[in-house]
């Protein structure tokens, strides 16, 4: 690691403060992905600038038909919460699934998203159910939020709060392993909701997206045998030593059926 | 025994260690494949706060340090001679792989020494590289060394040649099978640490290592850098595993001594899993092309193997595995009139491999058992059946095989009906329509395997025995555990031999002041086998050695004195000695020596394999092995190594594999967040036997352990996963069996079918 | 410079440290705590694995600056007045570990694993050791020393 300073924000609005002060500054929530690549000097801030104990960012509850997760709530914490079990049993389960029991007592729904790793689970569960992500100066919706490869709509100095899921009448998540990092190599979150079927695919792409083409279909009948035959354009999806596009399609789709298979409370 | 130290975190690893007034070294890496080094500049870092000196390839090279041992010392084929490159401990005129070292920077922190090898600059003109071994070894590949032309170093052969062309021509059938035993890395837990001091007024080395014992470590390195062995000291604690990667000398050593003498500080390293994946010598590596011929009745009539094996950029000094393993149980367990096998050894712009646990072992035995099971799909031939038939008999032994071993004995029928019905080999079929119906494909895979161990290179094995006033029994051995608990395992043969509670023995490894002690590293499956043994007879030896002086305070002859349950008696005093008392002046020590031959563990093991067809994902669901280890001392340890073999193997079989990019030779898996590692659930526990037919070989009766589980897992497992394929019409895939493979094998198999 | 003040197995500690130090290069450099290991560099292998305020956590992907404050509970804090914890007599007896490298970090993760479900199925054995590697046992008899050690504690529990 190179050397660096450690600030322990005391607020939220102080540590925006900070950052507008200091550009070359990162915002660390519970480190998982920033500790490693620090270690591995792919990264050089001048200060990292501690978030995760802020009272504002603390918190799961559910009002006016919405799961309301403040950003700076660890893994485990979602995934036992008895509130997040009631509203949202797939995004428990979803939460679940994420690293290992380590990194889940240490990792934030925030830091995952901001970080917005191609493989990771919550951005599929983000954008599956159309959350809305809340910032220190904003709402942004989950399909304008996501923008491809560690990349995402949020300025500098500009730091999640709490993500507002909108709660679905049914949802699934179904994830492959990675066999090496335990990311997804595959992960297919998929949500009846007020608005309709949602399909959002993680790991298989360069950033998580929606599979508009099973949406529709599934929107006539949300049944496995409709995702059969889909057009899946395996082109942009990515290929490296651990699996080409035409697996990682193959893998989206049989994630897809085995999501819509616990829907239906089928195996 | 060791277990406490163990759980409790009191033990000491090579992290551990530190010393007074010591310097923290920090190694500048080869970022590339293949180079010639321009120039190293280290002006910069030099200048940077707290860094003591930079070492480089110039300063190896003016001390010496520049010409590794090799271990291919024998006549290769026409009496073709090894051709090894050299290999400065920094390297000077060029980087032949991604990682190599280039120089080492000393500082008074770890910190700033890494801080300032950013600041090293080296220049370099970069070279094409090759990765894979047939394409290094084709017209027209480049060319790593002067002295290695084609990038063969050596081409070597065993058997003969005209027999077996004669016994393919009247075969009934011949199968044939070419196969990869892919690269690996050992990984062992405990990244390597090193702290080098040097002592100006004695002109000598204490190093802070972690090894599989001294011995064939400190005559590597006398080798390497010219120091005599005598002027080289080894301090080893705790190591945490090593499965033949910590055996050799490492350029690394000799770099901190240089940096040791240059700065007259001990200087500390202590490696990144990164370096340890890119630079700790990797396993397997050969291709294997094969073939079997059969007469009418499915019996073996021939075998051709030709090999190329896959050394990396240099020939590391543990390497003789490859060939000499792979030769000496070349037939397996099986009767096999005639036999030829070419080896053509390459080097390639990769990290050099070495052994690895079986270290050849495993290679053969994968090779030969998935010739055997292909033989029984291409003649529909029930697999154990076919190997029932070509048993070597139980009166053959002591058998002398085509290649010139002798295996001592063996009960292969026994084995086999012992596995077979441990594994439900009838019930099968109805395991696999259950499977089926779940929608998932099921394999069942069988190999029956041998392998030698025990012998080693040292010229004996020696232990030293040390007897204290309180009775207090203290093993001294150069053999080093790397996990294979011989603190318990020796202390067992001993406090046995002497009739004592176990806690009244302990040993000592790698003792700073035993260390001019003769005998093997641990590797090979051979410290319970060589030291075991002598521990045996040195305790003996000790009887014998208290029994004038027990006699004489007896009061009666040597020869009526008897031994028993630490005491000296005679029939004629009523009274005792007690073995302590033997040591009341002073402490008593004995040694022993002695020197075995191989001895010849072998096994049946059998898996079963669930696909996910969906996936492609594998799931072992059951694994039997039943295994002739000879006499055992303590089964819970011999379970564990068992336990630990199967499971390296089952993970190169699904998923390990070390990549290195074809173009440009970058090392792909350099993490484990792309190198697969075995995580728990990858095997159901194991159902497990014995089957021991004592070894003729040592006076304990054991055979060597350490390596069998993997080199029965290797085939059965893949002999598994290739018979649930079958059905579907697909052929050999080469490991690693991971999802995306089998998924595509499955898939066009479908869309073909 | 960062100054914490941290509690590791019930002892205070005040240091002034680098704000770039890991918690595992604290615990293990200043504390001389070497019972957690380091055996990667990306988060994988769980050898460090220790207890902040009761739950696990790698501590070689966390700063120290991060734990001030909290209470730390390593390998080193686990046995009691020379008796073996639980879950470290299982080890040993169910021979759940060779080298011992990974083992204070499974012990580690054992015991969180426990603390969420005191009676496992080997399932959830296998998920709960996601974050573990090791090299020797093939896992299957650190499998069982968890079960053991889940017995032995619900016994204790009683």
């Amino acid at each position: 690691m190179y050397s660096l300073s450690y600030v322990k924000a005391k607020s939220l609005k102080e540590a925006a403060a900070f950052l507008a002060k200091n550009p070359e500054a990162k915002l660390l929530a519970g480190g998982m992905t920033m500790i490693p690549t620090l270690k591995q000097r792919l990264a050089r801030p001048t200060h990292i600038v501690d978030i995760a104990a802020l009272p504002e960012l603390r918190g799961i509850a559910a009002k006016g038909g919405r799961l309301v997760i403040g950003a700076g709530t660890k893994h485990h914490d979602v995934a036992t919460s008895a509130v997040v079990r009631k509203a949202i049993p797939a995004l428990a389960g979803l939460a679940a699934q994420i690293g290992d029991p380590q990194v889940r007592n240490r990792g934030t729904i925030g830091g995952s998203l901001a970080n917005n790793d191609p493989a990771a689970d919550y951005p599929a569960a983000v954008l599956g159910l159309g959350a809305t992500v809340v910032t220190t100066q904003r709402s942004i919706a989950a399909d304008d939020f996501f923008q491809g490869l560690f990349a995402t709509a949020l300025e500098e100095g500009e730091v999640i709060v709490r993500v507002e899921f909108p709660l679905p009448k049914r949802a699934a998540y179904s994830k492959f392993h990675h066999p090496a990092s335990g990311y997804a190599m595959a992960g297919v979150f998929i949500a009846q909701t007020a608005g309709g079927v949602r399909v959002a695919v993680t790991g298989a792409g360069p950033g998580v997206f929606r599979w508009t083409a099973a949406e529709a279909a599934l929107a006539e009948s949300f049944k496995p045998a409709a995702l059969e035959g889909l057009p899946l354009d395996a082109s942009g999806l990515n290929d490296d030593i651990h699996a080409d596009r035409e697996y990682r399609a193959n893998l989206v789709r049989v994630m897809a059926k085995r999501a819509l298979a616990k829907i239906s409370g089928k195996k | 025994m060791e277990d406490t130290r163990l759980v409790t975190g009191a033990g000491t690893f090579a992290a551990d260690w530190n010393v007074p007034g010591q310097f923290h070294g920090y190694f500048v890496r080869s970022d590339r494949a293949h180079a010639e080094i321009v120039a190293v500049n280290v002006e910069q870092a030099l200048k940077h706060a707290g860094v003591k000196a930079v070492v480089t390839g110039a300063d190896a090279v003016r001390a010496g340090y520049v010409k590794p041992l090799h271990t291919l010392n024998f006549p290769g084929k026409g009496g073709m001679q090894t051709r090894a490159p050299e290999r400065p401990v920094l390297a000077h005129t060029g980087v032949h792989f991604v990682g190599e070292a280039v120089a080492l920077v000393v500082a008074e922190s770890a910190e700033a020494a890494q801080d300032a090898a950013e600041l090293v600059e080296v220049r370099y003109r970069d070279l094409p590289a090759v990765v894979s071994p047939e394409e290094a070894l084709a017209p027209g590949a480049p060319q790593l060394h002067e002295n290695v032309p084609g990038n063969l170093a050596l081409e070597a052969e065993v058997g003969d040649a005209a027999a077996v062309e004669a016994a393919f021509a009247r075969a009934a059938h011949v199968t044939r099978l070419k196969v990869e035993v892919t690269r690996v890395a050992p990984n062992p837990m405990e990244p390597r640490a090193y702290i080098a001091a040097y002592d100006a007024r004695a002109d000598s080395y204490m190093l802070h290592v972690c090894c599989q014992g001294i011995t064939t470590l400190r005559r590597h390195l006398s080798a390497y850098t010219g120091v005599p062995e005598e002027k080289l000291h080894f301090e080893v604690g705790d190591v945490g595993g090593g499965f033949g990667q910590r055996t050799p000398a490492y350029p690394e050593h000799g770099a901190l001594m240089l940096a040791a003498r240059q700065t007259g500080r001990p200087v500390r390293w202590v490696s990144t899993r990164a370096e340890g994946i890119a630079c700790d010598t990797h396993g397997r590596a050969n291709v294997i092309d094969g073939a079997l011929a059969l007469d009418g009745d499915g019996r073996f009539t021939a075998m051709r193997l030709d090999w190329v094996n896959d050394m990396g950029a240099y020939l590391s000094p543990a390497s003789m595995g490859h060939i000499r393993n792979t030769s000496t149980c070349m037939t397996g367990v099986y009767r096999i009139p005639a036999l030829y096998a070419t080896y053509r050894v390459a080097l390639t712009n990769t990290n050099p491999v070495s052994s690895y646990r079986g270290a050849g072992r495993p290679d053969i035995a994968y090779a030969v058992e998935r010739l055997v099971s292909q033989a029984a799909v291409d003649l529909k031939m029930d697999a154990a059946e076919l190997r029932r038939r070509n048993f070597i008999p139980r009166e053959a032994f002591p058998y002398k095989t085509p290649t010139g071993s002798t295996y001592e004995n063996a009960d292969l029928l026994g084995l086999l009906d012992k596995a077979l019905k441990l594994a439900d080999w009838k019930g099968y079929t109805k395991r696999r329509a259950q499977t089926e119906r779940a929608g998932k494909l099921r394999g069942i895979g069988i190999a029956t395997v041998i392998e030698n161990t025990g012998a080693g290179q040292a010229p004996k094995d020696e232990v030293e025995l040390e007897l204290d006033a309180r009775g207090t029994v203290t093993i001294y051995t150069v053999s080093k555990s790397q996990g294979h608990g011989h603190e318990t395992t020796l202390a067992m043969i001993v406090a046995d031999a002497l009739e004592l509670p176990l806690e009244r023995v302990r040993v000592r490894q790698c003792a700073l002041e035993k260390q001019q002690l003769v005998g093997g590293h641990t590797g090979g499956s051979r410290t319970t086998v060589g030291a075991g043994s002598v521990c045996h007879l040195a305790a003996k030896k000790l009887i014998e050695h208290g029994r004038p002086a027990a006699a004489l305070e007896l009061g009666v002859e040597p020869s009526q004195v008897e031994y028993a349950k630490g005491e000296y008696r005679s029939k004629e005093s009523k009274r005792a000695v007690k073995l302590g008392d033997i040591a009341r002046a002073k402490p008593v020590s004995v040694i022993a020596e002695g020197k075995f031959g191989s001895t010849f563990p072998n096994g049946c093991h059998i898996a079963e394999v669930e696909i996910d067809p969906g996936t492609g994902a594998a799931a072992i669901a059951s694994y039997c092995a039943v295994d002739d280890i000879g006499t055992v001392i303590n089964h819970s340890v011999v379970e564990g190594q068992l336990h630990g073999g199967v499971a390296q193997g089952a993970g190169q079989i699904l998923g390990e594999k070390v990549v290195y990019d074809r173009g440009s030779g970058q090392l792909l898996t350099g993490s484990f967040m792309d190198y697969y590692m075995p995580r728990a659930g990858l095997l159901p526990p194991i159902r497990g036997a014995e089957h021991p037919t004592p070894s003729t070989v040592s006076p304990l009766g054991v055979k060597g352990v350490g390596e069998s589980g993997c080199t029965g897992s290797l085939p059965a497992v893949a002999n598994a996963v290739m018979d649930a394929l079958a059905p579907l019409g697909v052929g050999h895939i080469d490991m690693p069996l991971t999802p995306a493979k089998l998924w595509h094998a499955i898939h066009s198999a479908r869309k073909s079918g | 410079m960062a100054k914490v003040t941290i509690k590791v197995n019930g002892k205070n500690y005040t240091k002034a440290v680098e704000d770039r130090m890991l918690l595992v290069d604290f615990l293990r450099d200043e504390l001389k705590l070497t019972g957690t290991h380091v055996g990667c560099d990306t988060s994988q292998c769980g050898c460090c694995t220790v207890h902040i305020d009761g739950r696990a956590v790698k501590s070689c992907s966390m700063l120290v600056a991060q734990a001030n404050g909290t209470s730390i509970v390593t390998i080193e804090g686990m046995a009691k007045g020379g008796k073996l914890h639980p879950i470290q007599r299982a080890f040993s007896e169910c021979h759940g570990l060779q080298c011992g490298f990974c083992t204070p970090g499974m012990i580690m993760a054992t015991a969180g694993l426990l603390k969420d479900n005191p009676n496992p199925t080997d399932e959830q054995i296998y998920k709960g050791l996601e974050g573990n590697l090791c090299r020797c046992t093939g896992y299957i008899n650190i499998v069982k020393a968890v079960k053991m050690s889940a017995k032995l504690l619900r016994g204790k529990a009683r």
